[in-house]
């Protein structure tokens, strides 16, 4: 006899997704893992629209992410503009994107994935036994918003990062309170790193490809190769590798690499560039146990729980280092051209492309995600994961699957969610 | 494994917090009221939180707090039906209440997005990108992409206090003005703010951005004299209708009409919102 198991609304995802899992005689013989939300267009949207009014149409995307899309959409349309920032503008928006990858990851740890390992249904529901750990969890969330609010007015949908600068720099004294903020959560971090290094994860191994940008000079952040252990191409050159289709059954499109499942994102980075990281996330990795390369998703847990280690020691070197000088926003001369940006964010990379004509007025743009890269292999990831445990209790199979879907920590772009289970 | 649900049955209000398509940024900024968070959801009886939560209980609500827009069949279910279960309905953030940038699809050409349209499953067929108040009744606004998040946790504590929240109607100048900024249309700036209501402690102005009217039109705005001054400015008129129809374009049906030379519709002010807006 044949069963289904459909999860209707996954719950603790950013985002509505849907599973329908049709399995007979041990084998699976359909597997769908669909986002079923209304579509935004996005894409379309902005055609029409000055180069300088993008990223903060697009920054809507994603409330988590803002920051990436905005710096993404920035460094796209400079590209097309062939505008080169300054370096401290380079280094301010590295500094986002950082305090970005600490609120981000501290969220998804401990509100989204915690709870299925120590048998909660929320982290809420958690608190009156784990204020301790919630309270990590806060002040990493705290302190990772505060950079952001700090450069750029907003902690969601931040303002002063723009086109050919930043409207309003942040002062030499800001900078160096956010270097005190940021070093009174090393001690958060290493909790984190600690708690997600001692959970039980599943055995797996996925067959998808492992890319991110990888950068000679440093653990990527906003430049770099997208690159693979076997693989490695130019920004510039994504539409000849990369490629976009959708299904019937899904309102996010699926992105191949020359026709591979491939994945991105924070276990991706490690291991890609793991001899890169700070001393002190090498030392946790190292007493993690964690063995590099991983090809184990469920243990991008844990790689999220590193690269905010990292993370948080790259952001506070920044600001060791920084030394504020006044810059006025660059006048950049429309024209023709089209650019790319891609942003090591903290689901992975994520890529902007805009088409400009004479007058800098948009005339196409392209969006790929990461969770939009990362949903084939998620999907394939269930089909060859789910025989290895068909003789388990059927909550428990469900667990292990909703455990392996949010490893990915996906962002499906919100909606409401109710777990529903069909099993037939 | 059974799961542990430590929240507590009890005469606390009954509360949902909930998102149908949008960017899941309003309920962050909930969250992200790192000090208040764990506290302030003990005033309540949390019965659905489905972005953070696994155990849902969706039905009688005291109040439900709903981000997003109705832009697929699913959501408008999900409207109705929250609609139904509830006594109180908020609109929380732009998308709710306005629609957000992802209802400027009404007013961009359509080439320039059906290049994107593929058929899908009948549950996620597209409907036109609306407000939640285009089909059923909301009982109070939390406006802005995204509300300030103090703003957020004050009306979960007013509401459990059984407090009535007040309406807020100044616009973004009053604030702007008493934080010290220098006003961005006197250099030449396409900003927003006069029309624009506040509430939002002038934020993006602060960190040097011109306001994009994310809130919605205050009541007694003058519109014309907001063109003027762009017109003045040196934005065409497709710029200025743009601008102005990026976050809030649903509820400025009269835009195009002030705009024509020798129009003058007789009245200006917006329906949207009405005494309900509510401010921290």
């Amino acid at each position: 006899m044949g069963k289904t198991i459909t999860l209707n609304h996954i719950t603790k995802i950013e985002g509505h997704a849907k599973l329908e899992l049709g399995i007979d005689k041990g084998k699976v013989k359909t597997c769908k893992l669909s986002a079923v939300e209304g579509s935004r267009y996005f894409e379309g949207l902005v055609r029409g629209r000055k180069y300088y009014e993008a990223h903060e149409m697009t920054s809507r995307i994603c409330g988590v992410c803002s920051c990436a899309h905005v710096i993404a959409a920035i460094s796209a349309i400079e590209n097309a503009l062939g505008y080169n920032p300054t370096e401290q503008t380079k280094t301010l928006r590295v500094l986002m994107t950082l305090g970005e990858r600490i609120r981000s990851h501290a969220t998804h740890l401990y509100f989204l994935a915690l709870p299925d390992y120590v048998g909660y249904e929320s982290a809420l529901a958690m608190a009156p036994k784990y204020k301790p750990q919630l309270k990590n969890a806060l002040n990493l969330m705290k302190v990772g918003n505060a950079v952001i609010k700090t450069l750029a007015a907003r902690d969601l949908h931040p303002v002063s990062a723009t086109i050919g600068g930043w409207l309003k720099l942040p002062t030499q004294q800001q900078v160096d309170e956010m270097r005190v903020q940021l070093e009174s959560i090393r001690k958060d971090a290493r909790e984190a790193c600690k708690l997600f290094s001692s959970l039980k994860y599943p055995d797996f191994e996925s067959k998808g490809e492992w890319f991110s940008l990888v950068d000679e000079k440093e653990y990527a952040v906003l430049d770099g190769k997208f690159s693979s252990k076997d693989n490695s191409f130019e920004k510039s050159e994504y539409r000849k590798f990369i490629s976009e289709y959708h299904e019937l059954y899904s309102s996010a499109n699926f992105v191949v690499r020359e026709n591979h499942r491939y994945t991105v994102g924070a276990l991706s980075r490690l291991n890609n560039s793991h001899k890169q990281l700070s001393v002190n996330a090498k030392k946790m990795l190292k007493e993690s146990g964690l063995k590099l390369p991983s090809y184990n998703p469920y243990h991008n847990v844990i790689a999220q729980a590193i690269d905010m280690m990292h993370s948080l020691d790259h952001a506070i070197e920044i600001c060791k280092n920084l030394k504020i000088v006044p810059e006025e926003v660059q006048k950049i001369q429309p024209r023709s051209g089209t650019g790319v940006g891609a942003v090591e964010v903290p689901r992975g990379t994520l890529w902007h492309e805009y088409t400009l004509d004479d007058l800098g007025t948009i005339t196409n743009a392209n969006i790929i995600t990461p969770t939009a890269q990362n949903l084939l292999n998620m999907q394939e990831d269930i089909r060859e994961f789910v025989p290895s445990v068909l003789k388990k209790k059927k909550e428990d199979i469900i667990m292990d699957i909703e455990k392996l879907i949010r490893s990915y920590d996906p962002c499906f772009s919100c909606s409401a969610h109710f777990l529903e289970v069909k099993w037939v | 494994m059974s799961k542990k649900n430590t929240s507590a049955k009890s005469e606390k209000l009954n509360v949902g917090v909930y998102g149908i398509t949008g960017c899941a940024g309003c309920q962050l900024s909930l969250i992200f009221n790192e000090d208040e968070i764990l506290d302030v959801v003990n005033l309540v009886n949390l019965k659905a939180f489905p972005f953070i939560k696994e155990v849902n209980i969706d039905e009688q609500f005291d109040c439900v707090i709903l981000e997003g827009l109705v832009a697929d069949k699913g959501d408008l279910e999900t409207v109705k039906k929250l609609r139904k279960n509830t006594k109180m309905l908020v609109s929380l953030g732009a998308c709710a209440c306005t629609g957000c940038v992802p209802a400027y699809r009404h007013f961009t050409l359509k080439e320039n997005y059906e290049h994107l349209l593929y058929k899908k499953m009948e549950e996620i067929e597209d409907v036109d990108p609306t407000p939640i108040d285009e089909h059923v009744q909301v009982d109070y606004y939390i406006p802005g992409c995204p509300p300030d998040k103090k703003e957020i946790i004050t009306f979960i504590k007013s509401v459990a206090k059984g407090i009535v929240p007040r309406p807020y109607q100044s616009p973004v100048c009053v604030e702007c003005r008493r934080n010290g900024n220098t006003c961005l249309l006197d250099s030449g700036k396409p900003c927003l703010g006069p029309i624009t209501t506040g509430g939002c402690d002038s934020v993006c102005i602060n960190g040097g951005f011109e306001c994009w009217g994310c809130r919605g039109p205050t009541k007694d705005m003058n519109l014309d004299l907001m063109i003027k001054m762009l017109r003045d400015r040196g934005f065409d008129d497709k710029f200025i209708q743009d601008r102005m129809r990026t976050f809030v374009g649903l509820k400025l049906p009269m835009l195009e009409k002030v705009m024509k030379p020798g129009e003058k519709p007789d009245k200006l002010q917006t329906q949207f919102y009405g005494e309900k807006i509510y401010y921290g």
